[in-house]
């Protein structure tokens, strides 16, 4: 047999591909794409020209214009000035955004701490303790959230005494009192160098901040690691503290004062806001003792026992190796829990407190129509701080990943 | 050296401090000084809840009053029960006329005998049960809350109802009784089991017709009275627009899961786009759009009353989240699966139908039972909009002349309805996924 | 013995120094008798391999010496020190004993490097500098130094029990334990690990297998255990173990496994 191993294979010509046009994959992908964006299209076309011929026959307007007109009805809780008669209809959506996002930034923090807390206590060898807890969290979550909101309303926050008789909740500074009508705070008047204890805030942070630091170091080199609790404790508040005093104390109060029948100064949040808060609260951190509980049961026994094994203190396997392991199955279901309370202050409807879709949905629309575009944009705002948290979520979920083969 | 034991050593009983209940409370409630602080605490904590929520609720409690004066006369510190107890068939079937009321219990024994067969191991054919549920209970059922004239259509799916039915209920017994399906025990009978597939199918073919014509011609002679869907209203109304909602959400979402995976960009962009709109958004502004849009979507002269617009609503919002179902159980079949499929040349539906979602199934069953307890939970926001679901009826006793005022009494009532029936839901939830999973290998 | 066995054979450097002391002891499960009347000295330099069925108490035997799990008989005395409810004695056991398990549990969010100087910097309270340099030293004697900014989920189960060995060693122990180390490993990789070990008992360390690896047995051991159902039923020198069983269940276990 002659050796032909040296000579390279003669390069033949590809094969000519056989083009059947209905077969094509490629064909066939494009059709079925251009008969659904055709059906699509022609549904949203329909849908448009039944709601144009609606609108006209019913006599109702259409539009952005009306963001600028003025909306004649007030709302009981505002955070920014609005005066009825003169606010526009843009203003009314702000302030329900405003009202909105204030709730729900309370309830988060308040849910997050109490369900780190539930959480925890479900994890605990005390047998009382941890079944305590179970109770709690399958009361909250097995009764829909909206029953919850009303009782807390009804049954609880209507039994708050009358004006006459408001409850002093700052044992004789009248700086907090509660009532029927609302909570009423003093509200902080800040004098002239008051400016100067913030300042000073930040600094003691940089101390505490360069005292950890420093303790690292230290550590590194000589394997002992000096306390940095007290000496941070100390900067943090010495060092506002004497800036306050040597400043002068310059703080005062508008007090919240009975004129008449009703409280004067300071500020002041309607029981429909506190009985909102307390609802989301409670409900939400029931959710999050779960995942708090689910993520910390998601590492390995196995891991646990190891740092045991090298000799590490309890309370340095569950800093250095628990926790870090179970926040990236902690963090997703408590951010979209967050997105949840965000979603459920909308309840507050129920109880009449002006969240944005009592005040935009409900009220305004019965006042002036415009359905499409209020609808419209109250459900943009619901999607844009949902796609917000995904965004954050999305970067966290990134940078925990374990890297693996 | 060798160093051996001779005898066995007979395993002793643990000491009294392991097993006992000594033991067990020492360990579990008193294993230190700060442990036994907290048992302590918490025991004064329970006991001071248990103890007022007794009182007001048990042993001061009046459960037999006209009014809520008669129930003050009694007693002050207790719970006004009288006042729900009076109004409790409104809180189970709304304004559902008295007489009538046992439309809506039958329709419930109904369904529940026809979901019976799925719990029986020797019942044949699970999944054409599970499919006659889906499409013909609803019409049934329909037409048996609201009566009134039956158009042909109606009929139609009515005697088709009955016939499914019937077949099922025989299924069953045949599958207890004898282990088989009732088409192979209905061959048998025939003395047919020699004969070719093609002439046993035409025989049970006929044997259905037949059935249906029988079944046809028998509803002919019966109608119920007509009732306004305005008169549906406590748990009865909230089990309808769950019910249904999950029922008609989960081909949806299918659709959507399915569409979401595509490699087609249109498909999968338009299923993306619609899943995150309505996840993003609270479902009180799905509903108020329903309400004030839906009107305006329709064409002139069609009218769509409030309670179908809400549950198109609660469709098209459930669909979404189920669609997030099906991916995850989607996702946790292995991808040799699909190339199993491939390589004896199954196309894409039939692979999906075939091999796919069967297992997908499996997985998805514990979630599609959580998905129907939030539903649950979810339906009480219809009360906001002018429903009277079961929280409407509850809230309206407080409106009522005689009991004006109560406020607490029937709220902790519908918490008490709902906690039960959810607790239990989940955990017979959380019973099926040890149950669906103990057969598989890890 | 033939002469193969002696070649293969490590030297013995048994002390007379006692490193453990197991003194009737008992342990229940609930109520399940699961470790009885257990008798056990070891001395300092001696190499043990504990064998047996599964659910012979043979893993709860060792958890136990170093107080992973609690008796509730008898008493366990390791380096001197009594084993019982002083939170000071067992974190001064736990360094002084290391342990090495089944499936590694290396710490994932960490690397390697990281996994080794984590005990030596907070519990032995060595310099950073100083922990890298034993980390690094242990990482060259399981012959992995290239690997120390790795991952354990870029590891094969051969390597990353070896880095497990590596990590226990860190803390200078004086015992070391192993809990089947080579049970989760594919064969081809159990090689690696058990030359790792012969070296490390070539250093005269104590040493408690939990193993299967009859040859391995045969090659360090100075006594090897086999328990029964929570009874230690035979001891002996492993030459003699193995061609000599006495007992009955010995017979029988021997049998089925060689």
């Amino acid at each position: 047999m002659t050796d032909d191993t040296n000579e390279k294979p003669r390069a033949r010509a590809r094969p000519k591909e056989e083009f059947n046009f209905f077969q094509d994959q490629r064909v066939r992908s494009a059709f079925y794409q251009i008969l659904t964006a055709g059906i699509f299209a022609w549904l949203v076309w329909y849908l448009i020209s039944n709601t144009a011929h609606n609108l006209e026959v019913r006599g109702m307007n259409t539009g952005f214009g009306f963001v600028n007109s003025s909306a004649g009805f007030d709302t009981d809780f505002k955070l920014i000035d609005y005066t009825p008669g003169v606010g526009t209809y843009g203003r009314i959506f702000v302030i329900g955004v405003l009202n909105t996002l204030l709730v729900s930034f309370f309830a988060i923090i308040l849910s997050t701490i109490l369900g780190f807390f539930i959480g925890v206590l479900r994890l605990s060898n005390n047998w009382l303790v941890s079944k305590v807890a179970l109770a709690y969290v399958e009361i909250f979550r097995n009764v829909p959230l909206l029953v919850q909101i009303v009782f807390w309303y009804i049954g609880v926050f209507s039994l708050l005494p009358s004006v006459k008789k408001t409850l002093d909740l700052t044992f004789g500074t009248e700086m907090l009192m509660l009532n029927n009508r609302g909570l009423y705070m003093a509200t902080p008047i800040l004098g002239n160098l008051f400016w100067l204890t913030p300042l000073a805030l930040v600094f003691a942070i940089a101390g505490v901040i360069f005292l950890r630091r420093r303790a690292h170091k230290i550590q590194d080199q000589a394997g002992v690691r000096p306390n940095t609790f007290l000496p941070s404790l100390a900067l943090l508040l010495l060092f506002p503290g004497t800036a306050f005093l040597a400043t002068g104390m310059p703080l005062s109060w508008d007090m919240p004062t009975l004129q008449g029948f009703n409280f004067v100064g300071g500020t002041s949040v309607p029981p429909s806001f506190l009985a909102l808060l307390v609802a989301l609260s409670i409900y939400h951190a029931a959710q999050i003792a779960e995942a708090v509980r689910a993520g910390i049961l998601s590492v390995n026994t196995g891991q646990s026992e190891a740092a045991l094994s090298i000799g590490l203190k309890p309370y340095r396997v569950m800093s250095m190796v628990v926790i870090p392991q179970a926040m990236p199955a902690i963090v997703p279901p408590m951010i979209s829990n967050w997105m949840n309370t965000v979603k459920n202050s909308s309840l507050g409807i129920a109880i009449g407190y002006s969240e944005v879709v009592s005040l935009f949905m409900q009220t305004a629309l019965n006042q002036a129509g415009y359905a499409v575009e209020m609808v419209g944009m109250t459900m943009a705002f619901y999607m844009f701080v949902s796609l917000t948290i995904s965004f954050f979520l999305n970067i966290y979920n990134k940078r925990v990943q374990l890297v693996e083969r | 050296m060798a160093i051996i034991k001779a005898e066995k050593t007979t395993a002793r009983p643990a000491p009294l401090f392991e097993t006992s209940v000594i033991g067990w409370l020492h360990k579990n409630l008193f294993s230190s000084a700060f442990n036994t602080l907290l048992t302590g605490f918490m025991l004064y904590i329970i006991y001071l809840t248990v103890s007022g929520v007794f009182v007001w609720g048990f042993a001061d409690a009046t459960y037999v009053a006209k009014n809520r004066r008669e129930c003050y006369d009694n007693s002050l510190t207790g719970a006004c029960w009288a006042g729900v107890i009076h109004w409790l068939d409104n809180i189970f079937y709304g304004r559902y006329p008295r007489d009538q009321i046992w439309r809506i219990n039958f329709g419930g024994l109904l369904l529940v005998l026809w979901m019976a067969p799925l719990w029986m191991s020797r019942v044949k054919g699970k999944v054409l049960v599970g499919a006659t549920v889906v499409v013909f209970y609803p019409f049934i059922a329909g037409y048996l809350f609201s009566g009134g004239d039956k158009g042909l259509f109606m009929q139609f799916t009515i005697a088709g109802a009955i016939v499914a039915f019937a077949i099922n209920m025989a299924n069953m017994i045949t599958g207890q009784t004898k282990n088989l399906g009732l088409n192979v025990f209905l061959i048998q009978m025939l003395g047919q089991t020699k004969a070719t597939d093609n002439a046993q199918r035409n025989i049970l073919l006929l044997l259905t017709a037949l059935a249906f014509g029988a079944a046809f011609v028998w509803q002919m002679g019966w109608t119920v009275e007509g009732i306004t869907w305005t008169k549906w209203g406590g748990l009865f109304l909230t089990l309808v627009i769950s019910g249904i909602g999950i029922a008609s959400s989960l081909p949806g979402g299918i659709i959507l899961a399915l569409g979401r995976r595509s490699k087609l960009t249109v498909i999968r962009v338009l299923c993306v786009g619609f899943i995150e709109v309505f996840r993003s958004v609270p479902l009180i502004t799905v509903l108020f759009m329903a309400t004030t849009m839906f009107p305006l979507f329709m064409p002139e002269g069609f009218v769509l009353n409030k309670l179908a617009q809400v549950i198109i609503a609660v469709i098209l919002f459930n669909a979404c989240y189920m669609a997030e179902t099906v991916r995850a159980g989607l996702q946790a079949i292995p991808k040799g699966q699909y190339e199993g499929a491939h390589t004896i040349g199954l196309g894409y539906w039939k692979m999906m139908g075939l091999i796919i979602m069967p297992q997908a199934l499996k997985h998805m069953i514990p979630n599609i039972v959580g998905s129907f307890i939030g539903l649950l939970k979810d339906t009480t926001l219809v009360s906001i909009i002018g429903l009277f679901d079961i929280l409407g009826m509850l809230r309206s006793i407080s409106k009522d002349m005689p009991w004006i005022g109560l406020h607490k009494e029937p709220l902790v009532f519908g918490a008490i309805l709902f906690f039960i029936l959810c607790f239990s839901m989940s955990k017979y939830s959380r019973h099926l996924e040890v149950k669906l999973s103990a057969g598989e290998r890890h | 013995m033939s002469n193969e066995q002696t070649q293969g054979k490590l030297a013995s450097a048994i002390s007379s120094e006692v490193m453990i002391e197991v003194n009737n002891m008992n342990k229940w499960y609930g109520a399940f008798h699961v470790l009885k009347d257990i008798d056990l000295t070891v001395h300092k330099g001696e190499r043990i391999v504990v064998c047996g069925p599964s659910g012979s108490g043979k893993s709860t035997l060792i958890r136990c010496i170093n107080a992973l799990e609690e008796h509730q008989e008898g008493d366990v005395i390791v380096d001197g020190i009594k084993l019982g409810k002083n939170l000071k004695n067992l974190d001064h056991i736990r360094t002084e004993v290391g342990m090495v398990f089944q499936n590694f549990n290396l710490f994932p969010h960490m690397t390697i490097l990281e996994n080794l100087i984590l005990g030596p910097i907070w519990v032995r309270k060595m310099s950073k500098a100083e922990a890298i340099e034993t980390a690094m030293m242990y990482l060259e004697r399981v012959k992995i130094p290239e690997q120390a900014d790795k991952y354990p989920g870029q590891m094969s189960g051969g390597q990353q029990q070896r880095v497990a060995i590596a990590r226990s060693l860190c803390m200078n122990p004086k015992i070391m334990l192993f809990d089947e180390p080579t049970s989760a490993l594919d064969p081809e990789m159990i090689k690696e690990v058990l030359d790792v070990m012969v070296e490390l008992a070539g250093t005269g360390m104590t040493m408690i297998v939990v193993t299967h690896e009859m040859g391995f047995a045969k090659t360090i051991a100075d006594r090897v255990i086999f328990m029964d159902e929570g009874d230690i039923v035979e001891q002996n020198k492993p030459a003699e173990f193995f061609e000599n069983p006495q007992h009955e269940r010995t017979k029988l276990f021997l049998s089925q496994i060689l």
